[in-house]
């Protein structure tokens, strides 16, 4: 995404409340860009910084020129007076804004104008988010701070209220699915990326990666497993799925294939046919329709939300997972 | 870009630079040296965003040829591992080109290095300084006027704009001020050359300030300093230090020094150091690190120190005059010994008012306008 226009395809609204304070030189402190992944909300904050510091600025255009140092140090990450403050691990630390307000104590390096972006904020600890707090509350001048996050709920109502909100909205699946089939990606695939409500970038970097191959594989396989009584998931679960899922991403990214499964079913069972994802695979949903009942699809999704939650809380993986499967075993 | 230069000069160049090189650098090419050629010299830049250090070695000079050889261009190679290639080249003379893919080559003798450059457009740009908004100071005389403020700077956090020395220029005067709200070192001089500048406001981090003093040598040759909005410039003949300022106001500290004094002790610097230290030997491990002074008659002073776990201790100290009312004060003796030592002149007057107030040190001939301020601690 390069510049606003292109941006605005997908997010008309977020863009031209953002286009609008830029034109008319009415710049908020804060910004809170919140909405759910895939939506756009780095790019726009990257467009927001690239206009901001940009050197060749037309009064009447939000757009930046793109083509001066600055622009192109944005790009690549070197700009000294743009800060990004990202989770080290599981959470956003203390550390990390005293850090931020270090920096801006002292003046900017290059102008006195400074921007810091602070991604997935929702996962600031408590004392982070009250130490940034303090500086929201009292900005220094021409600072621009950026909240990007998925979850607006999860953030503290103090920090809410002090920040302009700016919604992203949800890509319809259908727009982002031709998106993706533009890109070449097989129609099973793009279905399933436009499902998750993965962007076009993770999408095609994805596409070309063997462990999502793999993983796509191994998950089809543990659903023969635990839907076939005669079959042992237990043992395939430590046999093949914990080795190939490691870490807590990748776990996270093992139950979201799965979730995709069970809500085909729910789907098969109330004949909605055109919200089927995977429609490659027709045929072990029909015959597992017949294993798993309408009720028991959905206490199982229940149970595949409860064990992303759990894994997020650091419940340790390899228990949780367990406790799945011998929910799942029919 | 190519260069053919002799190794010491160059060595000695990265190694200043290097010292503003972060190990954890925030934005990914700091962790870098930029490396400048034009037909005069090359220039060496470092920088951690907060410090940022140029070192220009020149062609020639004083008759020594220090580079045989240039062709103009730049570029910014990984900090991490030149000074190692450079130090352990087997020949004097170096060779560094550049090709348009920002590949370095490093020959020197039958030695080869191939580094991975980055394009110097990467890299921050510096503000390009005026030299009409600047003044010279003697390099010993700034490093001198760096320590005798700059340990009075805070180190807590929660007042940044006082982790910072404030600078200000008026009426041919510079004043340095550094407090920590607890105490206060201010130092003035009298400047002949300034061309009616003037400025306030200026307010240099303190730990910029001390890695300045540790760069410079102590000489008497001239340091030029410029001040911009963002940024302050100290530049000596080779070597220029450039360091963000504070954001912010600093308080007006004017008002805090009092202008008369109820009591006057006028001792011997050194004595009362070392009598002030020995008291605060079992005061140490205490929070405050409190002594106590008591006048007495006879021109006597008594320094007492006393902590219920350890002990008690008891010195008198005999003094030149002391002038005024009766007085009992209490104070953390770390800051009165740095504030002596920054003094640094043989005798000292203390001016008290009352034992609630804070009080004022100056030294006894008055030719070089210093102040410490220290507020008392309140005991019972």
């Amino acid at each position: 995404m390069t510049s606003w226009t292109e941006l605005k395809q997908s997010q008309p609204v977020a863009v031209k409340m953002l286009n609008n304070s830029i034109t008319r030189q009415r710049i908020a402190h804060a910004y809170l860009f919140h909405g759910p992944p895939g939506t756009g909300k780095q790019e726009a904050s990257l467009l927001f910084a690239k206009r901001y510091f940009c050197e060749e600025l037309h009064d009447t255009s939000a757009e930046s020129c793109n083509a001066c140092p600055t622009c192109k140090r944005i790009e690549s990450g070197n700009h000294p007076d743009l800060h990004w403050i990202e989770p080290e691990g599981q959470s956003i630390k203390k550390e990390q804004i005293e850090y931020l307000q270090k920096e801006f104590t002292y003046t900017g390096l290059e102008s006195n104008k400074k921007v810091y972006v602070v991604r997935e904020a929702e996962k600031m600890t408590i004392n982070a988010a009250n130490r940034l707090l303090k500086f929201l509350e009292e900005p220094s001048r021409e600072t621009v701070a950026i909240l990007i996050t998925e979850h607006i709920s999860q953030m503290l109502d103090t920090i809410v209220s002090r920040c302009q909100r700016i919604q992203f909205h949800t890509l319809s699946n259908q727009k982002l699915y031709e998106q993706l089939l533009n890109q070449g990606l097989p129609e099973s695939t793009a279905n399933m990326f436009a499902s998750m409500k993965l962007d076009v970038q993770q999408s095609l970097e994805l596409n070309e990666d063997d462990w999502f191959a793999e993983a796509r594989k191994i998950v089809i396989q543990l659903m023969d497993k635990v839907m076939n009584p005669s079959e042992d998931g237990y043992l395939y679960l430590h046999q093949m799925y914990l080795k190939h899922f490691q870490g807590r991403e990748q776990l996270d990214f093992g139950l979201d294939l799965l979730l995709i499964w069970f809500q085909d079913l729910v789907s098969l069972h109330l004949d909605k046919n055109e919200s089927i994802v995977l429609t490659d695979q027709m045929d072990r949903l029909e015959q597992f329709h017949y294993v798993v009942s309408l009720s028991e699809a959905k206490t199982l999704i229940y149970e595949i939300l409860n064990t992303k939650r759990k894994l997020a809380q650091n419940v340790h993986p390899t228990l949780a997972m367990e406790y799945l499967i011998l929910q799942l075993q029919r | 870009m190519k260069i053919l230069i002799e190794r010491e000069p160059l060595m000695a160049s990265i190694q200043n630079v290097m010292k503003a090189i972060s190990s954890k650098p925030t934005i990914p090419i700091l962790s870098g040296i930029k490396l400048e050629a034009n037909q005069q010299e090359v220039t060496l830049t470092g920088s951690n965003s907060d410090i940022t250090i140029e070192s220009i070695i020149p062609s020639e000079e004083d008759g020594v040829v220090n580079i045989h050889e240039i062709v103009p261009g730049s570029v910014v190679i990984q900090a991490k591992f030149l000074p190692e290639i450079i130090r352990k080249l087997p020949e004097n003379q170096v060779e560094l080109s550049v090709d348009d893919d920002m590949n370095v080559l490093i020959k020197s003798g039958h030695a080869e290095f191939k580094l991975n450059g980055q394009d110097t457009e990467e890299y921050p740009q510096l503000p390009v300084l005026q030299t009409d908004n600047s003044f010279h100071l003697q390099i010993d005389l700034l490093k001198m006027l760096i320590r005798q403020t700059n340990f009075a700077v805070s180190v807590s956090e929660t007042r940044p704009i006082l982790t910072g020395v404030h600078l200000k220029l008026e009426n041919e005067q510079l004043e340095l001020v550094a407090t920590d709200s607890h105490r206060l070192a201010s130092r003035k001089i009298n400047m002949t050359d300034t061309d009616g500048l003037t400025f306030n406001n200026v307010v240099i981090p303190g730990k910029s300030l001390s890695e300045l003093n540790k760069i410079l040598d102590d000489t008497q040759e001239p340091i030029q300093i410029s001040v911009t909005d963002n940024q302050i410039l100290f530049r000596t003949k080779h070597l220029y230090f450039l360091s963000r300022l504070l954001d912010g106001n600093y308080p007006e500290t004017s008002r805090l020094i009092p202008n008369q004094s109820k009591t006057v002790v006028n001792v011997n610097s050194k004595d009362l150091i070392e009598s002030i230290d020995r008291a605060s030997l079992l005061a140490k491990d205490n929070r405050n690190n409190i002594v106590k002074l008591v006048t007495q008659g006879q021109n006597i002073l008594q320094i007492t120190s006393h902590s219920p776990e350890i002990g008690y201790v008891e010195e008198t100290l005999e003094t030149n005059a002391i002038e005024g009312e009766e007085l009992k004060i209490s104070f953390n003796a770390k800051y009165m010994i740095d504030a002596l030592k920054a003094i640094g002149t043989d005798q000292v007057s203390i001016n008290f008012t009352g034992a609630m107030r804070p009080f004022i040190m100056q030294p006894d001939e008055d030719d070089e306008p210093i102040l410490q301020l220290i507020t008392p601690v309140r005991t019972y």
